[in-house]
């Protein structure tokens, strides 16, 4: 691939992304001005994706943008109300503008039309925003300002300030007087707090004839009322408000007919002065991974010499060392909070992917008529950026995937004796050094004779062999492998699932599949992490110290007698096995028995499931939170799932779950006598 | 301008041996390797390079090694995995012509070739064989 655009990609891939947030910010209730502002920040990222997939050299790409462009024109204009149906249909093409540039980055041809599946709707829109011949009103001239300030309003001004009147808004003006030094930064910061509390139309020069040195400037904001003190003037600045446009002088024949120019007040707006904080348009800093990564290097070696400093202070044994010893201390925690703000650089909600997904399973609803319950679950958890990028299109693929071919038809279902409507369930969990997701749906499930018969068919399978359910579900994943004849029109092209296989796995992840005839299908994805901060319960056994996430503690107890492997010991009023550590981890037993135990649980197991046991350590020390790092694959340990780094060396993090299944090993062993 | 081919020259498990350059991320000085509890075959433990773990290989597990000595440096090689290595001999450009074939080196699994060195044939270390080794160790345990 070439990298030499590598930057402009990750551009739009940013784009994109704001595209989605600003698009969820119109489906939610929000003042006027608050909406105006997410139009507008559509309207310019596509603009700019245009601008770029021009340069990408995409010029079908760059007319679909386009178009996209236009319709948020028409929106910021007020010539489209905001409506669900619109919103889907900007939902459905923002999506197929993504997916598209997704395609032309792996390196596909251009499409004819990006925007087919939404060609009828985007023409019944451009057709319903096309103003009558000679009627487009403009009340600009009901405000209250000199001629040749009102003649410098752009077209863009001037529809804003008719669509803001006509929906009954006042407009103000606030003057200011700005320092010559310093006036773009100052005049952005009032800017700013101006369009937090309304609108703002725009920003105009004045000619000011007085005595007063610096740079005059009046800002139009569309808003019921301001807050000259919200504004945070300097002094000097002088800030002054006035009224310079009032809806009661709308003309009444205007004001019956609503027409097609002002976006649909808010039903729960919030009154002037507690208008929720309006989204940023922030500087996005891009930096190079690499620079980030030598930072983390760097700080990993500062820590090191701060945790042998602390050794050597430690060795001193100066009852006086001790304000020293405190500054280590604290010296560490910022440390800590500096390698976890690194981290969460490189980190990005889970949602943002679910982001991506619930447009497309709507419109594919639709169009497939298949009515589906769309439900998400862990969307606060975080995994790395460069993960999510990978992760997005295997994703799609497989939503796609349950949408036509596991969920069944409402007739069908209702024939079965199912609800109508569908379900489809997606989850994010963490477990031990993974990220887990699991894609449920309530469909047929897969129809294991009919893959064999195609593995055998195609010579994967051999015949007359008994194949197991997982074999056979595994076999789906095989390059080329497809029960279908012909490619339907929403899966079956394109990304199959041998391909999804193979992204996951180059992640370092894995895929499983299962189903149940008539019940459903469920797809689980397991990443691995490469760090990540877990809160843990540090022991100790020997001179090793290890974490345990505290995910999976249910208690830690401390035994009157000296208990060994193959003991049990009540906990709760429940009585567990016990298994060393040491045991677990194929190293030399305490030879007197431990008395330390960790009661541990599965994750998310109820209270009275799912495996629970003792473990015995020599030690507990306490809780604390740790940056965990992952293992290579080369040093992969049974039981580890990472280690960080610690004032007396490493500390290993333990997988939990992995270390439950060796201590049950281990005991079966012992009951075996092997 | 012919490409010049470079050897790490070094002694590793009580021989010398020669490295492509080309294998090589870097050579740092050695750190305290920390043990692995339940690790794989052939790898001693870790040891943090750039903010990473970086595995360091077990001479012990290479059929036909002699006793380590006490290491100097580490070299790490592309796949990232840390050779420990108790010295370095120097930089040799590689002499022209094929290396010779390393059958009957007792670490012929993971050579590249034996490559001649003045009046000596010296084995050359293939990352990949090595790699292959570690995996075959991992499966049989």
């Amino acid at each position: 691939m070439d990298h030499s655009f590598d930057d402009v990609w990750a551009e739009c891939e940013d784009l994109f992304a704001q595209a989605r947030q600003r698009l969820a910010t119109l489906k939610t209730p929000q003042p006027p001005h608050v909406m105006q502002a997410s139009v507008n920040a559509l309207f310019r990222a596509t603009h700019t994706l245009k601008g770029m997939a021009g340069m990408l050299g995409f010029p079908r790409f760059s007319q679909a943008a386009h178009r996209m462009e236009d319709i948020f024109d028409l929106m910021r204009q007020g010539r489209l109300r905001s409506t669900d149906s619109l919103l889907e249909t900007l939902e459905s093409g923002i999506q197929a503008l993504e997916s598209g540039m997704a395609g032309l980055r792996r390196g596909r041809p251009e499409m004819d039309d990006y925007l087919h599946a939404i060609r009828r709707q985007l023409g019944e829109l451009e057709a319903l925003a096309r103003p009558p011949e000679g009627a487009v009103l403009d009340l600009t001239a009901l405000l209250d300002l000199p001629p040749d300030l009102l003649k410098s309003l752009s077209e863009y001004e001037r529809t804003r300030v008719t669509a803001v009147l006509l929906a009954g808004i006042r407009i103000h003006g606030i003057s200011v007087c700005l320092d010559l030094a310093n006036f773009d930064d100052r005049l952005r910061s009032i800017s700013e707090a101006a369009g937090a509390q309304g609108e703002l139309i725009s920003t105009l020069p004045l000619e000011m004839h007085d005595d007063r040195d610096g740079l005059f400037f009046l800002l139009l904001v569309a808003a019921p009322s301001l807050d000259v003190q919200g504004l945070g003037a300097l002094p000097g600045e002088s800030p002054e408000i006035m009224e310079l446009g009032d809806p009661d002088r709308v003309p009444a024949s205007l004001r019956a007919d609503p027409g097609p120019l002002s976006p649909p007040p808010a039903a729960d707006a919030p009154q002037a002065g507690a208008a929720p904080p309006l989204p940023q348009d922030v500087e996005v800093l891009r930096l190079p991974a690499h620079r980030v990564d030598a930072l983390e290097a760097r700080l990993m070696n500062v820590a090191q010499v701060r945790d042998s400093a602390s050794q050597a202070l430690r060795q001193l044994r100066d009852p006086g060392l001790e304000p020293p010893m405190a500054m280590m201390g604290e010296i560490e925690a910022g440390l800590l909070e500096v390698q976890k703000t690194l981290l969460q650089m490189r980190m990005v909600k889970v949602e943002s992917l679910f982001q991506r997904i619930e447009p497309m399973v709507k419109s594919l609803s639709r169009d497939m008529g298949k009515p589906v319950r769309l439900s998400f679950q862990g969307g606060d958890l975080e995994l790395e950026r460069s993960l999510l990028g990978r992760l997005t299109e295997p994703f799609l693929h497989l939503v796609r995937n349950a949408l036509d071919h596991g969920l069944e038809s409402p007739s069908e279902r209702v024939a079965q004796g199912k609800a109508e409507t569908g379900s489809l369930r997606i989850s994010a969990s963490q477990r031990g050094r993974n990220l887990r997701f699991d894609i449920r749906d309530d469909g047929r499930g897969f129809d294991l004779a009919r893959i064999e018969a195609r593995g055998i068919a195609m010579g994967l399978l051999r015949p007359g062999q008994a194949h197991t359910s997982e074999d056979l579900h595994r076999l789906t994943l095989e390059p080329g492998f497809s029960t279908q004849e012909r490619a339907s029109q929403i899966s079956g092209r394109g990304v199959g699932m041998d391909v999804v296989r193979a992204e996951v796995e180059g992640m370092g992840g894995e895929i499983q599949i299962s189903s149940e005839p008539r019940r459903g299908s469920r797809v689980r994805l397991s990443l691995p992490l490469s760090r990540a901060v877990v809160g843990c319960l540090k022991v100790r056994c020997g001179s090793q110290a290890f974490g345990i996430p505290l995910s999976h503690v249910l208690r830690v107890q401390a035994s009157s007698a000296a208990l060994t492997g193959g003991d049990r010991i009540e906990v709760l009023g429940e009585s567990l096995p016990m298994e060393s550590l040491q045991a677990c981890l194929g190293l030399p037993e305490p030879t007197g028995g431990q008395r330390f135990l960790v009661a541990l649980r599965q994750q998310g197991a109820a209270a009275e499931a799912g495996l629970k046991l003792a473990l015995g350590v020599d030690e507990v020390v306490g809780r604390t939170e740790l940056l965990l790092r992952s293992l290579p694959e080369l040093a992969h340990a049974p039981g580890i799932m990472g280690g960080s780094l610690q004032e007396e060396g490493i500390l290993w993090v333990l997988d939990p779950e992995a270390v439950m299944s060796l201590a049950m090993d281990s005991l079966m062993r012992r009951v075996a006598g092997v | 301008m012919s490409e010049v081919s470079l050897l790490l020259h070094a002694r590793a498990a009580g021989r010398e041996i020669l490295l492509p350059m080309t294998d090589l991320r870097e050579v740092v000085a050695a750190s305290p390797v920390a043990p692995l509890p339940g690790g794989p075959p052939g790898i001693q433990g870790v040891v943090l390079h750039q903010g990473e773990f970086l595995p360091v290989l077990d001479w012990a597990a290479v059929p036909g090694a002699g006793q380590p000595g006490p290491p100097k440096v580490l070299a790490v090689l592309r796949p990232r995995l840390g050779l420990p290595l108790e010295g370095l001999v120097g930089t040799p450009e590689s002499p022209e012509g094929p290396w010779q074939d390393p059958d009957r080196d007792p670490w012929a699994p993971i050579l590249a070739g034996l490559c001649r060195l003045g009046d000596r044939d010296l084995p050359v270390l293939d990352p990949d064989r090595l790699l292959a080794l570690l995996h075959r160790l991992r499966s049989v345990r």
